[in-house]
């Protein structure tokens, strides 16, 4: 479910590029740093991006440093040095992985993810004080989902994508006050759905064959259609609801007092969505490109 | 307005829990969404709507005053259009789960329900079910152009949207764009000095 929030590389500068490299590299240090060097492996970009966004309404200087690390022994890389940001994105990114693995392995009883499971659980000890209420929060709308989406009565898409919603928008503004909060909810909103239903379509066919539920096969193929039919047939829709998601982000974050990063979370909102959407509808230069 | 007992198909001293079975199973069948696309979508709606208002009917309690075949419409939601109004003072004042709460009370779903049922799913990001909503709007009240044209503000926020993406990756010419440039110079200044041809 992670890793679609990413910059388009073409109408990127390189400035912002070695930008969002930092912010990445930053992130995995401050897991390292706060939590342990185990839960380094599930870093992603959607958590990137969550701190460079709450970073861009920080004041002050940010500092970078350039050094090599484990995994790229070779190059020294620009890191930006932990921050408030960072950390938060960090906390966020393990309690989500966290509950995703148990979520597996109650659904598809992966002996991988149990395993992973009761190795992360170790790490849940690092998290500060303040941000267990968070953990909570995150436990309790996860765990709503996955209630809606074994009910099978519920068969509106917007209504089994509203928890990921909530949470998403949850996670972008607890740390804000005011009328920010409410800006910033309301884009994570927006990208929470965005993020489920891309997702949703992007395992659309995966799913299907293997039986699994898929919340687009479970609202709108109500004539049990085969993948190739009833992607062709649902795939304006998705495409409608997604582009709407994605509109509203891009609203709500013109309407935010950014004071840095702007230009590279233009990029992400305004191109980078659009461009996952090209890939997972395979359009544009994405057009022949084989199924993953 | 027809006998309900007939609309939901059951015997006329049928219990509540009855009658909502047969409301359920009827609705299942006649709901107007599994009909997309499809040329009996109006039907569809039409005998849902006569479903609803005879399971509204009945569900008032009220099954012996037998009003609904003398001709009158005794079922009318004359009351609607206040409560209408405080759905809208509702939505207006982001005040969703009142205004939702008001809304599934309603049991005639007529274009202005559906419409302001759109305007709160667009509000609160519900933009598939605003999307069924106001297009439902549309369809039952095809000449108002309040429902048309928060139709087409949800289809413009998408458009509007997708304009730099498309629009800029297209920026840079290509050869055939930099001749047919060249060419409209060339005509405009009369002397062909632009291009050398």
């Amino acid at each position: 479910m992670f890793g679609y929030v990413t910059p388009y590389k073409m109408e990127l500068k390189i400035k912002d590029y070695e930008k969002f490299k930092a912010y990445y590299c930053g992130l995995c240090k401050s897991i390292k740093h706060n939590i342990g060097d185990f839960p380094r492996i599930f870093l992603n970009y959607d958590m990137t991006f969550l701190a460079i966004l709450l970073d861009s309404l920080e004041e002050g200087r940010q500092n970078y440093i350039k050094k090599r690390c484990i995994i790229h022994p070779v190059k020294k890389k620009i890191i930006l040095k932990d921050n408030p940001s960072l950390k938060y994105a960090a906390f966020c990114s393990i309690s989500l992985v966290y509950f995703k693995l148990l979520d597996d392995t109650k659904d598809e009883k992966s002996i991988k993810s149990r395993i992973l499971s009761v190795y992360l659980r170790r790490y849940l000890n690092s998290m500060p004080e303040n941000f267990k209420k968070n953990f909570q929060v995150i436990k309790n709308k996860l765990r709503n989902l996955y209630k809606l989406e074994k009910d099978s009565g519920n068969k509106s898409i917007d209504f089994l994508a509203n928890p990921f919603g909530e949470l998403t928008g949850f996670i972008l503004s607890s740390s804000q006050d005011g009328d920010i909060k409410k800006k910033l909810y309301f884009l994570g909103y927006n990208l929470g759905k965005w993020i489920y239903i891309i997702d949703a379509f992007d395992d659309l066919n995966e799913d299907m064959r293997r039986e699994k539920f898929n919340a687009i096969d479970h609202c709108f193929n109500s004539k049990k259609l085969s993948f190739d039919e009833f992607s062709k047939q649902i795939e304006k829709r998705i495409d409608f609801i997604l582009g709407t998601c994605a509109a509203q982000c891009m609203n709500a974050f013109k309407a935010l007092p950014i004071k840095r990063n702007e230009e590279l979370l233009y990029n992400i909102l305004q191109y980078g969505l659009l461009d996952k959407m090209d890939k997972v509808f395979r359009r544009g230069v994405y057009k022949n490109e084989k199924s993953i | 307005m027809k006998n309900p007992y007939e609309v939901l198909e059951i015997s006329e001293n049928a219990s509540k829990e009855e009658i909502k079975k047969a409301y359920r199973k009827l609705a299942k069948k006649y709901h107007p969404d599994q009909y997309d696309n499809n040329p009996l979508r109006d039907l569809a709606e039409n005998k849902m709507r006569e479903i609803n208002e005879a399971y509204d009917y009945l569900m008032k309690g009220n099954p012996n005053q037998e009003h609904y075949d003398t001709g009158e419409n005794s079922y009318s939601s004359e009351n609607s259009s206040g409560m209408y109004q405080s759905v809208e003072n509702d939505i207006y004042n982001g005040n969703f789960k009142n205004a939702e709460s008001k809304l599934m009370n309603v049991g005639t779903r007529d274009a202005e329900w559906n419409y302001l049922m759109g305007i709160l799913n667009l509000r609160r990001g519900w933009y598939n079910d605003a999307y069924n909503n106001l297009s439902t709007a549309c369809r039952l009240d095809p000449n108002n152009f309040k429902y048309q044209s928060a139709f087409n503000k949800l289809s413009g926020i998408n458009r509007s949207y997708r304009q730099p993406y498309y629009g800029d990756q297209r920026k840079d010419p290509d050869i055939c764009n930099i001749c047919a440039t060249l060419y409209c110079l060339d005509c405009f200044c009369g002397g062909g000095n632009y291009g050398g041809c």
